[in-house]
């Protein structure tokens, strides 16, 4: 199969902007004959956005840009970042995935950084879960940005059968790294190796790129093969846009070699799990 | 939006107060213009540091205003505090000798920053922390200058529309005459802001109001009744001023950054 990742810079606060740029990227993607094409955290509407949640917040199920995206979704599968205003009042930072004209699944970020620079816990909800849902290609699980650097929610999704993650992120860089990157970007890059690895399935993460408030998104989008092999890099910084061709037999052949998710016991991680919570009691 | 004066007088004396010794500051300096908002913060810091320990500069552009420098000078003698009158025209001609321009917005600014630039001086001098006379209404609507009218080092009248600034000098005994003074940013002689905004005080107020406190959106302000070209003036006001409510943008380079994740507080280990 083939895969998009559209390393764009959304416009904050501006849904008609942004839908148009999703539009000419979906275009693009077609073009070159992909089956899937991610989009950055929050790409419809912008990072930043403050006080500025509610103007551009969605309910998908009754949403003209939603359902024109829909309707695209019939020849490639869309996932996306959105405001999602699930119940009146009450907004979450959602990932959409999209494919053959219907809504597939939605992840709302479980997540969400309320330290140092970041402040998503004062404007949003928390989302509840993690779960991985079936897509035309392969059984998936989608996380947004910090929800990636909780390993348990990989876990998660490994445990529920994931054969590909897609991981949508709008990462600010920071730390001045010797290597003339971003020292952040280390971070998700490690994460994304680890991942693919340990999971055995195949990892996508798109980041943004673009400045606001002074944040100067990294970009540096990634796809890793299902034993951590680097099969496309996106640029630091800039835009960019890739397509990979990706093998999803790639999975049985590495499973074969590496039993991890063969071998993987949940009911005993689970069992585990409930004597550590327990014991935070005593 | 209505106010109860002597809790806000108890609230913003105690502010001044507090944050003035926090500082090691006894004294308190601001612009006074012999207009509502500067006289009820000449008000306020009489009661919060004693008359002695209050400074209005009084900063006339040659004598164009020689009216407000009268009822400046009066109130505070009223007050019992203390003040100077520095004609800031020398400064100002001096620049403009070398610069010179017919526009009147220009010219103003240019004032605004001169006066902010004699505050500061005599901010040290007097060893005087500089209150700020900056409104709300002021503040949202971006009608003041950067780095001029809006510099300051703790701004008490920041949270009053001012309406409720109207208000509050009922109750500290402004002076009528000074209450009833048709606002002025003191930009060029005869000019008001209800004039140049091309709406009353009372209305952006209670526009603002709705938008700001109860945060309803452009189309219930409207529904409600207003005028929907004032509405969305006030809303394009808004906008286009949030650089002078914000420090200058840092771009984030490090792990920590100024702005961003470096964030103690105001009153840091006072």
């Amino acid at each position: 199969m083939k895969i998009a990742i559209a390393q764009i810079s959304s416009v904050l606060g501006d849904l008609k902007n942004n839908f148009e740029l999703h539009l000419e990227y979906i275009k693009q993607a077609k073009k070159g004959g992909t089956d899937l094409i991610v989009f950055p955290e929050l790409s419809l509407t912008g990072y930043t956005l403050k006080d500025l949640v509610e103007n551009v917040a969605i309910n998908p199920s009754n949403n003209h840009y939603i359902n024109e995206l829909k309707l695209l979704s019939r020849d490639i599968s869309i996932v996306f970042g959105f405001v999602e205003e699930k119940e009146r009042g009450i907004f979450y930072n959602s990932a959409a995935f999209l494919s053959k004209g219907e809504i597939s699944h939605i992840h709302r970020k479980v997540f969400l950084p309320t330290y140092g620079m970041f402040e998503e816990g004062k404007f949003f909800a928390q989302g509840k879960y993690f779960k991985t849902f079936p897509t035309p290609f392969a059984k998936a699980g989608m996380m947004i940005c910090y929800d990636f650097l909780n390993y348990g929610a990989s876990y998660v999704l490994f445990a529920g059968g994931a054969e590909l993650i897609i991981v949508i992120s709008a990462a600010p860089g920071r730390g001045n790294g010797k290597d003339g990157r971003f020292a952040s970007q280390r971070m998700w890059e490690l994460m994304g190796e680890a991942i693919s690895y340990f999971s055995t399935t195949f990892l996508i993460y798109c980041n943004r790129v673009g400045t606001e408030d002074g944040k100067i998104f990294a970009g540096g989008s990634f796809l890793f093969n299902p034993e951590g092999k680097l099969l496309a890099k996106a640029k630091d910084i800039h835009t960019d846009f890739l397509i990979q061709d990706i093998d999803l037999h790639d999975i049985n052949r590495i499973r074969k070699k590496r039993c991890y998710k063969r071998d993987d016991k949940p009911e005993i991680i689970l069992h585990a799990l409930n004597r550590a919570i327990k014991s935070y009691e005593d | 939006m209505k106010i109860n004066g002597l809790f806000i007088e108890t609230a913003l004396t105690k502010f001044i107060k507090e944050e003035l010794s926090k500082f090691n500051f006894k004294k308190g300096i601001f612009g006074l213009s012999g207009g509502l908002d500067s006289s009820v913060c000449a008000c306020l810091a009489a009661k919060a540091l004693m008359p002695k320990n209050v400074i209005g500069l009084i900063m006339p552009y040659g004598n164009l205003f020689s009216v407000d420098v009268e009822d400046a000078q009066e109130f505070a003698k009223e007050l019992g505090i203390q003040t100077r009158i520095i004609d800031i025209s020398p400064m100002v001609d001096a620049f403009y000798s070398r610069f010179p321009t017919e526009e009147k917005l220009l010219k103003g600014n240019k004032m605004a920053r001169e006066r902010m630039s004699i505050l500061y001086d005599f901010s040290a001098r007097e060893k005087a922390l500089v209150l700020g006379t900056s409104n709300k209404t002021e503040l949202l609507l971006g009608y003041g200058t950067i780095h001029g009218d809006i510099a300051s080092a703790i701004n008490p009248l920041g949270d009053l529309y001012k309406t409720q600034v109207r208000e509050l000098a009922i109750h500290l005994g402004v002076p009528e005459k000074i209450r009833k003074k048709k606002a002025s940013a003191g930009l060029w002689p005869g000019q008001t802001d209800e004039e140049e905004l091309g709406i009353s005080y009372e209305t952006i107020d209670q526009i603002l109001f709705k938008l700001i406190d109860e945060r309803q959106s452009k189309e219930e302000v409207i529904n409600s009744g207003f005028n929907k070209d004032d509405v969305e003036k006030i809303i394009s006001y808004i906008k286009n001023s949030q650089f002078k409510r914000r420090l200058p943008v840092i771009p984030k380079l490090s792990e920590r950054t100024i702005g961003h994740d470096f964030l103690y507080p105001y009153d840091w280990d006072r």
